[in-house]
């Protein structure tokens, strides 16, 4: 104990002992001397960054002064520090310019609550039995240390794997260094909504492998193939904002919003038309469009560029795309066809979005070749209205030049699975999880589960047990977010080069530890090349390092003081440019012309008749915040369900089933089956069910475990061949009615309304 | 075959001074039920007012309907006997006593169900203008506060109706009782001697009574109408609102005394004094305002039906045809068609028959008042809030709690104090001795063994 | 001497713009101390949200359509809640706010009842936050106990901080300085909050709008919340 910490504790004991007494065990507890100095009932808002999804919204948490319990030291006591009491939208960050979504609102609770680890844990009992005991923190990182060290000394540098979320800055930097100097693989990282089709689509269109940055707020028309923009998809908050303003923000010009997918997201409950199509087909839509528009000479093909050039036929006009065919192959009318192309080409500008269900689709990357070329030959391509892509802005790089590239150096889960299977891999000895959850969200074909077991030593950073670091052997949770040095670089969502910093806005409730800083300690442990490529005592150190890149000016001198500078930056949230950075001559990637052709799906239609349709859900995004009781209690946007999973069937289907709203059903594919209610809705195809990911969860907080269905847990490996990525739409099932269910709606009237119509 | 003044006096002082087993049977049973639901009242005071079925947007459901309902069977009697009192029915006199204490008993029960309803009960003394020292006072525009005052001064004006009639009885009682009975009727007597003057006067207050409640008890249930008709809530907001529920609580108020008549007839032996003329009487009362009820429910549902205003159709046919159309059925079903044709009928109109009739419009009265509480909160203005409503245990149990403490205490009453009044009853046997003696009715009266 | 109140608040809500997103429904609960009531409650139709975005389909497949309809208190000038309340708990402020003082409330329900926009909430057991949730309590707002009546407030402890900070400081409030928690957040700026009074502010410019509607305008209550309503395309033009 240090002498500052004897004399704190001390004081403070004394003065508590006369309280003894009082009956409450907690205000016996030791009070510790504050370690920060606020005013009682005085406001600080300090800026953060939001990580409840890849957007990179920039916050300012409300910080006020109160009373928690913590522990330091090794001692649980009271102590009055600031608290993070609500997040807001940072007013200057130019994603986000002050708003949030609602999974942002609530990732508060992820501080707070009450299942986060709060001490390293030690696997007791067998792996998987969820029998964990408390360890120390030097013990915890000495069993890692020897584990690594364990490797090195058997020449088996390769079998160190780390598993991760997609990760940007300076966290990202950080491992890929360590695991290059200890000779490690690159990290495997796992989306469940895997944005790698469009980024890969959008290197062979522009160049550029990135996700697209939409200028609604000056588009004109707005045509989204499957992209729930609004709602979950890419950076919603910015996308929110900007359409907005498209509807209302300039005198007497409003744009026109077609949304075109088999299953009503929340994003198409706002279009001014929408038009259902057959799942798959949407690039397939994208190309008549682009037909008709040549075809009636409205631009000249070429006006596409290199874009066009990877689509098959496209420069004698797509003459296999006329409305007639594409009406049978969609089931779209000829006449909305050629319609919605002259809208297009007659309201610039207008622009094409794709994301979502068509990319997750056998031929996701030709839809997504297909949109893009559609986009290019709009002139909507780097365009004020149209589609841009954020410059990038990695400290230490020269802002202007660089290409950003997300994946690079990083292996998608599938790609590893499959190499090892192989053999072209070497199996994993050690694997590292940091935020990501494989186990709940790939489809039983992958066989994670067994690749996971058969990993002699997993160390998870986890803040909480879910179904995969519930396999870890040691686990080292992590700080929250609000209470951690966080960087990000948004990768879209704005024309503005973004680097946001955020220092701690509040201090540790838990015994836990920053994961950047662990890695550190271990790699100073681990010594020699490892310790030298990480030469910093904490991740402050190396983020204020980074930061410090953006300080030298033309000649290489600092244009201020570093230490001001420093400050400057974090009271900021970050760095960013003043004015839109556009890039213009975007080049593209040679690739062979492709066609979206017919879409592959598994399961025969005579056996499986639907088509399977599942979706991030407006609260729990991919499932990783369905531990949040918030997002658990909101009303999904168009169903109005809480603390449930539900099944949407169309009335018709329903009708010629026998089922019932609120009936539970079965949901059955090649792969498996699971139970849900079901839920009639207007907003569907008849030949498509569709269901919310992220409930279903085994193991993952007392609010999330065991409640609803995984509609991933049904899906067949289908992968898009070019990308590994998981083709999540490309299943078929059956349904059968089981009985009644239970469906909890915050809307009462649905159902009564329905039963009524009927009676009249 | 008339009966001697003594014989009288023996017949209807009978259930004071003897105790059957049953009797403590019949406590003991109903004492049971109400304690069940003192110990649900407790429960849901303790835990909250979830442990019952109440939501959003159903913030009163069955609660509120038995206050209602309550407060419409209190309309028996008094408004009854009163009523009877100033027209002079001389075959009132073995009725009114039971019917004005029906008044009082299903007031006082009544009564309790605002307080059992509200969410912090232990607060319920602030609807009293009382002095604080925070200055506030109810709120009077308040319909709740309306009812606070309208509901105890019916409850006093009540007790002082039925109380001041009993005092000769509770005299003659002091004067055949002995040991502690005649030590309590000693004082509850309160001096009584039968003097000319102390006769006169209490002729006269009755009358001055008599003319005095019938205005407070059709405010009464003008108000309770109020609590629903003065907000504006779909099928609530009706002019028509007062009328109907005065309407129905005579209505209900004169089944439940023919009930009550029926069981005191069977159990305390008083065949000769409740004879079917009364049955048969009352039994005309119910026809006339069964024709009422239903004249105002159709007229109400016309008119809604007519008008079209889409917010009160939701509400219309969700009665008619929707989730609630089985209640509304058996409503129209037991509130006329069953009594109508047994009270029409005058072969049927017999004490079973006006029973019969009386046990259905009693269910059905019940029904009328959740079907105007629950279905127009249920389909409120925004159909996305639209909801439904169940009761739960707690609610049924104190339910069912307050039918056996009406029972509960009707018996303890019966116990105390003479149910049919003596010397009233006399007092119509020597009237009808001097004017030319009328049979007024077939002479059913059963053989006694 | 002046009788005017200086501020009059009220809010619009720009159905053209709202895109259903519920981001307004979670900021409510974070700034408010709203207690979530877990699934059995909510089961029960007892969830509390003084926010909700309601959701309405037209028509049938494939010709759907749907409409967002953010509802909240309306605090309403000639408001149905207030003169039913026994006990004052419900009452009208200077301001021309719906107050409702929760240590008031004896919990009749007549309020919610009366209430024709259906945003009053009930306390039917005590509000849970299972510890340490309860450290991020918003120490401006009180919690509310069983048997009491809750609703939106307009952030009523937002607009008293701000007009003792303005006082304080010897000024007038600037509009925008400060907004209700649901118009922070509202991501596509269909919620706008300010003072009807300041012709100036930009809700009184939207107010004057030739799209502002009254929820259940005919009922009489006089809400301070104009709805805009959804415009239509007309050929790029609004309408």
């Amino acid at each position: 104990m240090e002498r500052r910490d004897f004399l704190k504790i001390s004081a403070v004991t004394g003065a508590t002992a006369a309280l003894d007494g009082c009956g409450k065990p907690d205000v016996q507890l030791i009070r510790f001397i504050p370690e920060e100095e606020l005013t009682p009932g005085v406001a600080v808002w300090k800026p953060s960054i939001c990580t409840m999804c890849p957007a990179g919204c920039g916050l300012m948490v409300r910080v006020m002064e109160g009373d928690a319990e913590v522990v330091r030291n090794g001692t649980l006591g009271l102590m009055k520090m600031g608290l993070a009491k609500k997040l807001e939208g940072n007013p200057h960050h130019p994603v986000n310019r002050g708003k949030l979504c609602p999974r942002g609102q609530a990732g508060i609770q992820v501080t707070y609550h009450p299942d986060r680890i709060k001490n390293p844990l030690k696997r007791a009992g067998p792996r998987g039995s969820g029998g964990f005991q408390e360890i120390g923190w030097e013990e915890a990182l000495e069993e890692l240390t020897a584990k690594l060290t364990q490797l090195r000394s058997s020449g088996q540098e390769s079998g160190l794997a780390f598993m991760t979320k997609p990760l940007r800055g300076q966290r990202r930097e950080l491992i890929e260094r360590l695991l290059r100097a200890f000779g490690a693989p690159p990290p495997v990282v796992f989306e469940p909504f895997d944005e790698a089709v469009l980024r890969h689509a959008n290197l062979l269109s522009f160049g550029r492998p990135q996700l697209p940055t939409f200028d609604l707020a000056r588009s004109n028309y707005v045509i989204s193939f499957g992209a729930d923009f609004l709602g979950a998809w890419n950076s919603p908050v910015a996308q929110n904002l900007a359409y907005g303003e498209m509807r209302q923000g300039r005198p007497g010009q409003r744009g026109k919003f077609v949304m075109v997918e088999p299953r009503m997201s929340q994003t198409g409950a706002n279009a001014d038309e929408w038009i259902p199509t057959r799942p798959g087909t949407e690039g397939v839509l994208a190309l008549g469009l682009a037909h008709v528009i040549i075809n009636e000479k409205l631009r000249p093909p070429d006006a596409a560029g290199h874009a066009g050039s990877l689509i098959d036929g496209w420069s004698k006009g797509l003459i296999e795309y006329t409305p007639a065919v594409v009406e049978k192959q969609t089931g779209v009318p000829a006449a909305t066809i050629t319609r919605i192309a002259r809208e297009l080409a007659e309201h610039e500008p207008a622009v094409a979005i794709v994301g979502g269900a068509p990319l997750a689709q056998t031929n996701g990357l030709a839809s997504a070749l297909a949109v893009n070329a559609l986009n290019a030959l709009l002139g909507s391509v780097a365009k004020a209205g149209g589609i841009i892509f954020s410059p990038p802005s990695t400290p230490g790089k020269d802002v202007t030049t660089v290409v950003r590239e997300p994946r690079a150096g990083f292996e998608s889960l599938h790609h590893t699975l499959a190499r090892q299977k192989s053999g072209e891999a070497s199996a994993f000895q050690v694997l590292l999880l940091y935020e990501c959850n494989p186990l709940f969200a790939t489809p039983p074909g992958w066989s994670v589960k067994e690749a996971l077991q058969r990993i002699p030593f997993i160390a998870s950073f986890g803040s909480f047990v879910d179904e995969t670091s519930a396999l870890a052997d040691l686990i080292l949770p992590d700080h929250s977010p609000l209470e951690s040095w966080l960087d990000d670089e948004a990768e879209s969502g704005t024309p503005h080069g973004v680097n946001s910093l955020a220092a701690p806005a509040m201090r540790p409730l838990h015994n836990t530890r920053p994961m950047p800083d662990v890695l550190l300690d271990v790699a100073s442990r681990l010594g020699g090349s490892v310790a030298a490529a990480l030469p910093f005592k904490t991740f402050e150190e190396m983020l204020r390092g980074a930061f410090e890149h953006f300080l030298k000016g033309k000649g290489g001198k600092p244009v201020m003081d570093p230490d001001t500078f420093w400050k400057e930056v974090q009271e900021q949230g970050g760095l960013w440019s003043d004015t839109e950075i556009s890039f213009h001559g975007l080049g593209g990637i040679d690739h062979a012309p492709v066609q979206p052709g017919e879409p592959g799906f598994d399961g025969a239609p005579e056996e499986f008749p639907f088509h399977f349709h599942p979706f991030p859900s407006a609260s729990f995004y991919d499932g990783s915040t369905a531990h949040l009781p918030w997002l658990q209690e909101m009303p999904d946007p168009l169903s109005t369900a809480m603390w449930s999973s539900w099944v949407e069937i169309n009335p018709k289907t329903a009708e010629r089933l026998g089922i019932q709203q609120g009936d539970q059903v079965e949901v059955a594919s090649q792969h498996g089956k699971l139970q849900a209610p079901a839920l009639i809705s207007p907003g569907i195809a008849p030949d498509v069910v569709a269901m919310p990911a992220g409930q279903g969860h085994e193991n993952f907080t007392r609010y999330a475990s065991g409640r609803g269905a995984n509609p991933i847990s049904i899906l067949a490996p289908m992968i898009v061949p070019e990308t590994g990525s998981l083709a999540w739409a490309a299943t078929r099932v059956r349904i059968t009615r089981l009985g009644e269910g239970k469906l909890v709606l915050f809307a009462g009237g649905l159902r009564e309304q329905i039963h009524e119509h009927k009676h009249r | 075959m008339e009966k001697s003044p003594n014989q009288i006096t023996d017949d209807l002082l009978r259930p004071l001074l003897q105790t059957s087993p049953r009797f403590f049977m019949a406590v003991a049973l109903l004492g049971a039920l109400v304690v069940a639901a003192f110990g649900a009242f407790f429960y849901q005071a303790y835990s909250g007012i979830g442990v019952s079925g109440l939501r959003w947007p159903v913030f009163w459901g069955f609660y509120i309907t038995n206050f209602v309902f309550w407060i419409g069977i209190s309309h028996a009697g008094t408004l009854i006997s009163a009523i009877l009192r100033l027209a002079n029915a001389t075959w009132r006199r073995p009725v009114t006593r039971c019917a004005e204490v029906i008044t009082v008993f299903a007031l006082s029960i009544g009564a309790l169900f605002p307080v059992i309803h509200l969410g912090r009960p232990w607060l319920a003394f602030w609807l009293i203008p009382y002095p604080s020292e925070r200055t506030i006072w109810p709120n009077f525009r308040s319909p709740l506060v309306w009812d606070f005052f309208a509901i105890n001064t019916y409850l006093i004006g009540s007790v002082a109706f039925l109380t001041l009639p009993i005092i000769p009885d509770w005299a003659t009682v002091r004067d055949k009782a002995d040991g502690w009975r005649k030590r309590i009727y000693t004082i509850l007597a309160l001096g009584w001697r039968g003097t000319p003057k102390q006769w006169h006067r209490l002729e006269s207050a009755m009358h001055i009574m008599a003319i005095a409640i019938i205005p407070v008890a059709v405010s009464v249930h003008s108000i309770v109408s109020w609590d629903f008709a003065m907000a504006n809530v779909p099928m609530w907001h009706s002019t028509i609102f007062a009328p109907y529920f005065v309407a129905g609580a005579i209505f209900s108020g004169i089944a439940g005394l023919i009930i009550a008549m029926a069981f005191l007839r069977k159990f305390l032996h008083l065949e000769d004094y409740l004879r079917p003329i009364h049955f048969e009487n009352l039994g005309k009362l119910l026809l006339m305002m069964s024709l009422l009820w239903f004249y105002f429910v159709f007229s109400e549902r016309l008119t809604t039906w007519y008008g079209n205003e889409p917010s009160e159709m939701a509400v219309f046919w969700s009665t008619q045809s929707g989730a609630y159309a089985p209640l509304f059925w058996t409503m129209v079903f037991c509130n006329f068609l069953l009594p109508f044709p047994i009270l029409a009928i005058k072969k049927l109109r017999t004490i079973t028959g006006t029973v019969i009739a009386s046990l259905g419009v009693v269910v059905g009265m019940w029904l009328e008042r959740f079907l105007i509480i629950v279905p127009s909160l249920a389909r409120k203005y925004l159909p996305y809030s639209w909801g439904s409503y169940s009761p739960t245990w707690v609610e049924i149990t104190i339910t069912v709690g307050t039918f056996a403490g009406m029972a509960l205490l009707y018996l303890l009453f019966s116990k105390a104090v003479p149910i049919i009044s003596i010397w009233e009853f006399k007092l119509g046997q020597h009237k009808k001795a001097e004017a030319a003696p009328v049979v007024e009715a077939k002479p059913v009266v059963a053989e006694q063994g | 001497m002046e009788t005017r109140p200086k501020h009059k608040w009220g809010m619009i809500v720009d159905l053209d713009r709202c895109t259903g997103c519920e981001a307004c429904v979670v900021a409510c609960h974070a700034e408010n101390n709203i207690a979530t009531v877990g699934e059995e409650e909510a089961a029960k139709g007892r969830a509390k949200h003084w926010m909700r975005v309601e959701r309405y389909y037209e028509g049938e497949f494939p010709d759907v359509k749907v409409k967002f309809v953010p509802v909240f208190c309306q605090q309403c000038d000639a408001a149905p809640c207030e003169p039913v309340c026994p006990t004052y708990a419900s009452y009208h402020t200077e301001e021309g706010l719906n107050g409702q003082v929760y240590n008031r409330c004896i919990g009749t329900r007549y309020c919610a009842n009366a209430c024709p926009y259906t945003v009053r909430f009930f306390n039917f057991f005590n509000p849970i936050w299972e510890k340490p949730f309860h450290l991020q309590l918003n120490p401006d707002v009180s919690v509310r106990e069983v048997g009491v009546m809750e609703k939106c407030t307009f952030c009523v402890q937002r607009i008293k901080a701000a007009e003792i900070q303005a006082q304080a400081e010897k000024r007038d409030l600037k509009d925008g300085e400060f907004q209700t928690a649901c118009a922070q957040a509202c991501p596509a700026k269909a919620l706008v909050f300010g003072d009807l009074n300041d012709p100036e502010s930009e809700v009184s410019r939207l107010t004057a709008s030739n799209r502002g509607t009254k929820l259940l305008e005919d009922l009489g209550t006089l809400p301070s919340v104009t709805y805009l309503q959804r415009d239509s395309w007309h050929d790029g033009k609004k309408s």
